[in-house]
């Protein structure tokens, strides 16, 4: 419309400017104010290296406790390791034959039965030629079978391939009869060396 | 006193906008993983791992096959003790080259040389024997072997508490050296 007065233009601000602080107030106020404001240290995680060195440790420790045993001791009723005073560090090499209160077990298998008494060794079925006989046969069959393969091994790393040698866990109330036919069975399957296993008595 | 400098107002929006605890990018936050709860687990499968687990310290004696007899294998060329125990239910019976060693263990003769006390095998009077035999001859200084045989029904148990105390004996003048005795063990079968 050409009769319309012209839109007025913004009046101006009757409020007269502040007066700035100068720099240096401005400033103190600003280091003040970002003191006042911060915000509390947060832990955001734990330093846990020096916990982790500490459990590191420890398992170290038990594997190599637990590596200090040649063989899985079953723990049971049925064979219980005899106490001795040695202090000594167990032998690793062998194979592993256990004599429990109820049967003779080579390489996790079991070769025969123990009778309730073995004052007389093993029962006679399993024996060469008769009770009196101290070569129990079952026994030296598995045997056998450990000892070939021992014995190829042996050939091939440049050991003594003339003999094997054997861990006896053997139960700590086993008669010395039976004990005997287990030891002479393994001397007739070539095995010429046995480190019976003890419990060991408590360091000094 | 002066009177204090105020701020005006767009320095003090300026102070508030700068002084604001800023906030972490997304990128920024969560660089650590939170292991605390890990870190429980662990600790508790460790304390149940070693509460249950017995830890169990062996050794192994060594021996060789046992031979007939129980006597030494070969003829001997120089003088030699030839020790055998025999573990008897009554006691040890102790042979020697000399012949069967007589009970008190200072003579030979027929009897048991070291017999029971009580209920109980007199272990320390087989390793003071050992030792008194060991000493009898300065030819007999280098010899570390026994031969162990005992009756069908002795306890291997038994076979180890004399294999024990006939290893070595305690040494009064320097206890952590103690004298060798026998410590190579062979074991003997009863004729």
């Amino acid at each position: 419309m050409a009769n319309q007065p012209p839109p007025q233009a913004k009046p101006a601000s009757t409020r007269a400017p502040q007066k700035q602080a100068s720099m240096a107030t401005y400033k103190r106020e600003l280091r003040k104010q970002i003191k006042k404001r911060a915000a509390e240290p947060e832990i955001n995680f734990l330093n846990i290296t020096a916990m982790l060195d500490m459990m590191t440790i420890i398992l170290v420790f038990l594997l190599k406790s637990m590596s200090a045993q040649s063989a899985s001791l079953p723990k049971s009723q049925d064979l219980t390791m005899p106490n001795s005073l040695l202090t000594t560090e167990a032998s690793q090499e062998g194979l592993a034959v256990l004599v429990s209160k109820s049967s003779i077990v080579v390489d996790d298998a079991e070769v025969c039965k123990v009778p309730a008494d073995a004052t007389h060794g093993v029962e006679a079925k399993y024996k060469r030629s008769g009770p009196n006989d101290l070569f129990i046969q079952p026994l030296a069959a598995q045997l056998q079978q450990w000892r070939e393969r021992d014995r190829q091994i042996r050939l091939a790393t440049g050991k003594d391939a003339n003999a094997s040698e054997a861990i006896l866990i053997v139960d700590k109330d086993t008669p010395y009869r039976l004990l005997v036919e287990v030891l002479f069975t393994l001397g007739q399957s070539e095995f010429a060396k046995f480190h019976l296993m003890v419990m060991q008595a408590p360091k000094k | 006193m002066a009177e204090t400098e105020k701020l005006s107002a767009s320095q003090r929006a300026k102070v508030r906008r700068l002084s604001a605890p800023k906030e972490l990018a997304p990128d920024e936050e969560g660089g650590e993983l939170n292991i605390v709860p890990f870190l429980d687990i662990v600790t508790n499968v460790l304390m149940f791992v070693l509460a249950t687990v017995s830890v169990t310290f062996t050794a192994t004696i060594d021996s060789y096959p046992p031979r007939a007899g129980g006597g030494a294998g070969r003829t001997p060329t120089t003088k030699t003790l030839s020790l055998t125990v025999i573990i008897v239910n009554e006691g040890f019976s102790i042979k020697a080259s000399g012949g069967n060693v007589a009970p008190g263990c200072s003579d030979t003769g027929p009897g048991i040389a070291i017999p029971k006390k009580g209920n109980d095998y007199d272990f320390e009077g087989l390793r003071d024997c050992a030792a008194k035999l060991k000493s009898a001859a300065p030819e007999f200084e280098s010899e570390e072997q026994v031969t162990i045989s005992a009756n069908p029904n002795i306890p291997y148990q038994l076979v180890i508490g004399a294999i024990d105390y006939l290893r070595e004996v305690p040494n009064p003048n320097d206890p952590q050296k103690p004298r060798r005795l026998f410590p190579e063990v062979n074991f003997g079968l009863a004729r």
